[in-house]
């Protein structure tokens, strides 16, 4: 029984470590990466996992009660909207005109874009 | 043991909030603020998480929902207005 | 009358969720509210057009090979946007491609482009006017032409056989 505890007890501190790792290593990026879009990339994908990781954390040492009903479902809410709330940031940002950084090598949306704007 | 954990855990995330604040203050164009507070908005609710886990306490876990939620609406609404000039 | 029936099921399972307490009668308790909302709201979804309750049933070994795809797929695009994070100069070459996509349903686009968006280094940007071409942001182009194989042989055939 004890050492069943402890596994668990290990267990559920190694996925909220590794969440809050994963989570620091996002806001870093958002520090370094050069534009908006890439950004983006950073804080959505690494964000969330660090995110889920420390909500199964907390699933894993309390079990399937009341707290750790609301915790999974804290992150799946997040897992679900995340990708659309960086859906419509980067197509605000497009339609509002910040360019793509310098190293960037295509832009085919741009292009079907203006194409658009000529014709009307 | 339990409060060494919390306090480690506070000051790991007060760090990964330090960009954030950076990018709001600084960011060149006005979608990296929105960007900076999307992502606070995570590192809170993560920050949350932390403090229900070291404490066993089932409250914070409501108020990281509610604000996840008001998070994605408001960055919705915000992107919507820059993008269209109107919300609805 | 059979898909109000439907969404009150849904909602009193999200319901249980939220209030943290899975049981018979709190379940009721949720179908019933929502049924009551939702029967005066009808005008806002009697245009949608969605499968029977046995079609869902039938579908539930796919999703399970859909969510099993998306965790792989998930971690594996952290640990990659995490090592392009900590070299010492980031070296990347970024840009928006069109993707040509099969999905032709509401919930199967926006199903692909949020697993587009959760995968490793891209993320959607917007769906064209005739919902043919996804615009795809990526962080480190090598050949366009690979990334959109991926996306279409790895990723579409899970979506299209969980959710069309």
């Amino acid at each position: 029984m004890t050492d069943y505890e402890m596994i668990r007890n290990i267990l559920s501190f190694s996925f909220f470590a590794g969440g809050m790792i994963f989570l620091f290593l996002g806001m870093l990026g958002l520090l370094r990466l050069p534009d908006v879009y890439n950004r983006l990339h950073a804080t959505t994908k690494i964000g969330i996992l660090g995110a889920f990781g420390v909500m199964l954390g907390i699933v894993m040492k309390v079990g399937f009660n009341s707290m750790g009903i609301k915790a999974i479902t804290v992150g799946m809410f997040l897992m679900l909207t995340a990708p659309m709330a960086a859906h419509m940031m980067s197509r605000a940002a497009h339609r509002h005109g910040v360019g793509l950084c310098k190293e960037s090598i295509v832009d085919e949306y741009g292009q079907s874009y203006y194409k658009d704007q000529e014709k009307e | 043991m339990n409060i060494g954990i919390l306090q480690v855990a506070m000051v790991f995330m007060a760090l990964a909030m330090i960009p954030c604040m950076y990018r709001i203050l600084v960011g060149p164009t006005i979608l990296d603020r929105v960007v900076g507070l999307d992502a606070m908005t995570t590192v809170m609710v993560v920050m949350l998480g932390v403090y229900s886990f070291v404490h066993e306490s089932v409250f914070f876990l409501d108020v990281a929902l509610v604000l996840s939620i008001i998070s994605f609406l408001g960055t919705v609404a915000i992107s919507k207005y820059l993008d269209e000039g109107v919300v609805f | 009358m059979k898909k109000l029936f439907v969404y009150s099921i849904d909602l009193g399972i999200v319901w249980c969720f939220v209030s943290g307490n899975i049981s018979i009668i709190n379940f009721l308790f949720g179908a019933i509210i929502s049924y009551l909302l939702l029967r005066p709201l009808r005008a806002l979804y009697d245009n949608i057009t969605d499968d029977s309750l046995e079609v869902l049933i039938l579908k539930i070994p796919s999703l399970m090979r859909y969510f099993m795809k998306l965790a792989i797929e998930i971690l594996k695009a952290s640990i990659a946007v995490a090592k392009i994070i900590i070299q010492p100069t980031i070296n990347i070459k970024p840009g928006i491609i069109s993707v040509p996509i099969r999905a032709k349903t509401d919930l199967g686009i926006t199903t692909l482009s949020n697993t587009i968006t959760l995968t490793p280094g891209t993320l959607t940007v917007d769906v064209s006017d005739d919902r043919s071409i996804l615009y795809v942001h990526c962080i480190d182009i090598d050949d366009a032409d690979e990334i959109r194989e991926s996306i279409r042989e790895e990723l579409e055939d899970y979506v299209l056989e969980a959710f069309e």
